[in-house]
């Protein structure tokens, strides 16, 4: 018979070395995201050329000109959907419950579009668009799940209508666009790391940065808040403030991801399930966000260098994501 | 170093109704309370409301005297525990991750986890019997293991006072005497004062040291089950024709129901 403390240590340690040898991954996957191209870097060079141990113009040009805002667009936008899907997905107690599909990135798809076909503007001001696009569909779909607080299943019900609404919205708006307005816009609805800009890549990691250590610490939180609203309210957790909170953090990680990369979906649904069977259900945050790091570069590593013709990430999240959750409809059908 | 807790003129609703009317009820301390009813009559809810899970539209809950609306609530929940009718399990959730989150009212921004919360846990795992399914996700167990961990959970908040609403509504008889058994064990063994909003009424006539039976939002009744519960009484608060004999097991008052069918003896006998 084990007791508590013996087994907390037993978990903790496996959470840590799982969290180890993710952030290992995702740092080798970078690696290799600076190394691979068109101009073969040796992987050793790319080690040099990143911590500035040597002068060599042309690779320090290919590293960190060219590839490195691509790489860390990966890392960081997919640390941030991996974060805020969990996040999600352990407030609101449902698999399904992924930013993806309950309207957030679909507000900001509406108003990047918006932006590109109806106001002819691209670059920062687009993600602007798209983040305050993001934004106001979190902020419309909270006022209208509201009924005396926020119940998980109202809010995913209301996200998925608000969500097909924007969807609606933004095909009239490529519809009625030119044809190298809406192939532009349809580029960026599928969501690439390789469309962002510098700014938005800052903007990005300092975001991220700073809500790490935000959900490292909510995470306590999260775990009574998962228990239903009752028992949360008898443990004692204040539970508006506490769930108005975490779904902010998640919303600010999906808006800011978005507005850098687009929207790339399935990275936010599938990195706590992964970090879950590597680590047990309600897994670290941590260990979350950076499966969804690993997600996001072995995807665009596909993308760009696997597969004939380079595509955008978003194409093959998408081809890998989708059966996913047909699987993930199928199989939580026959549970209940 | 028991704690009291007291209804003054509470009002209790959801939307634009009233459920719990104008309602003054004291918990004796160190005591078996049971709450029953007919479906509807406002038991969950007082409980709810006695545990601060529902605003008061009027009057006020005191725990020790101070409204707990007025109180911190990590306070409150260090003294006041409740265990919901339906508790949500995360996914695949284990048994000690569970009942550690019981822990959560004696955590802070800076107090972390230390020694003596993994005691904690451990005693509530052993007091329940379920110390031996440390690891095994709830999903897993039988309906009477796992509202015995959910009990367990409430345990490690290590509070004076337990709230339970409906605990044995999923349970076979056998596990629904096991579970009252064992509530009974906590507040023997260390004074705990139990509240328990309970369906079966023989049952909280045999484990009730104080009764309360509610009809449509008020108070009909409360005391000793032996002293309250009679014929007269249980019509008026569900309804129905019965005789009331006692229990040979226990005792205590036991009822039994006249239907339209099957009355056979009962009629002869008046």
């Amino acid at each position: 018979m084990t007791s508590y403390a013996v087994l907390r240590r037993r978990l903790r340690a496996r959470a840590a070395g799982v969290t180890a040898a993710l952030a290992a991954l995702v740092l080798a996957l970078f690696v290799v995201t600076l190394s691979v191209g068109s101009y073969r870097v040796p992987l050793d060079d790319v080690v040099v050329s990143v911590l500035h141990l040597g002068e060599n113009p042309a690779v320090d040009f290919v590293v960190n000109g060219l590839r490195m805002p691509t790489a860390l667009a990966a890392v960081f936008a997919g640390l941030a959907l991996g974060l805020a899907g969990t996040i999600f997905q352990q407030l609101l107690g449902n698999p399904l419950a992924s930013p993806d599909f309950v309207g957030v990135s679909e507000g900001a798809g509406l108003a990047a579009v918006a932006g590109l076909t109806v106001f002819h503007v691209s670059g920062a001001p687009i993600s602007l668009l798209a983040f305050g696009g993001a934004m106001t569909s979190a902020a419309l779909i909270y006022l209208l799940a509201w009924k005396d607080g926020i119940t998980g299943y109202r809010f995913i019900l209301i996200g998925i209508g608000v969500s097909a609404f924007f969807v609606a919205l933004t095909g009239w708006v490529v519809a009625r666009s030119e044809d190298w307005e809406a192939r532009s816009a349809m580029t960026w609805l599928t969501g690439s790391v390789g469309q962002a800009g510098h700014g938005e890549i800052r903007a990005l990691v300092v975001t991220v940065l700073l809500a790490i250590p935000a959900a490292v610490v909510l995470r306590r939180q999260l775990g009574v808040l998962a228990l239903g609203d009752d028992a949360a309210r008898a443990l004692g957790a204040r539970l508006e403030l506490a769930r108005l909170v975490l779904l902010g953090l998640a919303i600010l990680l999906v808006a800011v991801a978005t507005a850098a990369v687009g929207p790339v979906m399935f990275v936010a649904l599938v990195a706590g399930p992964i970090a879950a069977r590597l680590l047990g259900p309600a897994p670290g945050l941590l260990a979350a966000g950076l499966a969804g790091a690993v997600v996001m570069l072995t995807a665009d590593l596909i993308a760009q260098h696997l597969l004939p013709a380079s595509l955008p990430t978003g194409v093959v999240t998408g081809a890998v994501g989708a059966p996913y959750l047909v699987w993930l409809l199928a199989t939580s059908n026959r549970k209940s | 170093m028991t704690s009291q807790l007291e209804a003054v003129g509470l009002t209790l609703g959801y939307d634009d109704r009233d459920v719990v009317r104008d309602l003054d009820v004291t918990i004796p301390p160190g005591k078996v309370t049971m709450i029953v009813g007919a479906n509807a009559c406002g038991k969950s809810t007082l409980l709810r409301g006695l545990a601060r899970l529902l605003k008061p539209r009027g009057g006020s809950v005191l725990l020790d005297g101070r409204s707990v609306h007025e109180q911190r609530s990590r306070d409150v929940a260090r003294v006041l525990g409740l265990l919901p009718q339906t508790p949500v399990a995360p996914d695949g959730i284990t048994v000690g991750d569970l009942v550690g989150r019981g822990r959560y009212p004696h955590q802070g921004w800076f107090r972390r986890w230390n020694a003596e919360d993994d005691a904690a846990v451990d005693r509530a795992l052993a007091a329940t019997g379920t110390a031996d399914l440390i690891d095994r996700p709830l999903s897993e167990l039988s309906g009477g293991q796992r509202q015995r961990v959910w009990v367990a959970m409430a345990l490690a908040q290590e509070t004076d006072l337990l709230l339970l609403d409906e605990p044995t509504t999923y349970l076979d008889l056998h596990h629904q005497v096991e579970l009252l058994d064992l509530l009974t064990d906590l507040n023997r063994d260390s004074g705990r004062t139990i509240v328990v909003v309970l369906h079966d009424l023989n049952l909280a006539c045999r484990y009730a040291d104080h009764l309360i039976a509610m009809k449509a939002g008020r108070i009909v009744v409360e005391g000793a089950p032996a002293d309250v519960v009679t014929a007269e009484v249980i019509t008026e608060v569900f309804g129905l024709r019965c005789e009331v004999v006692p229990d040979p097991v226990s005792g205590t008052p036991m009822i039994l129901p006249r239907g339209r069918h099957h009355a056979d003896l009962a009629e002869k006998c008046t």
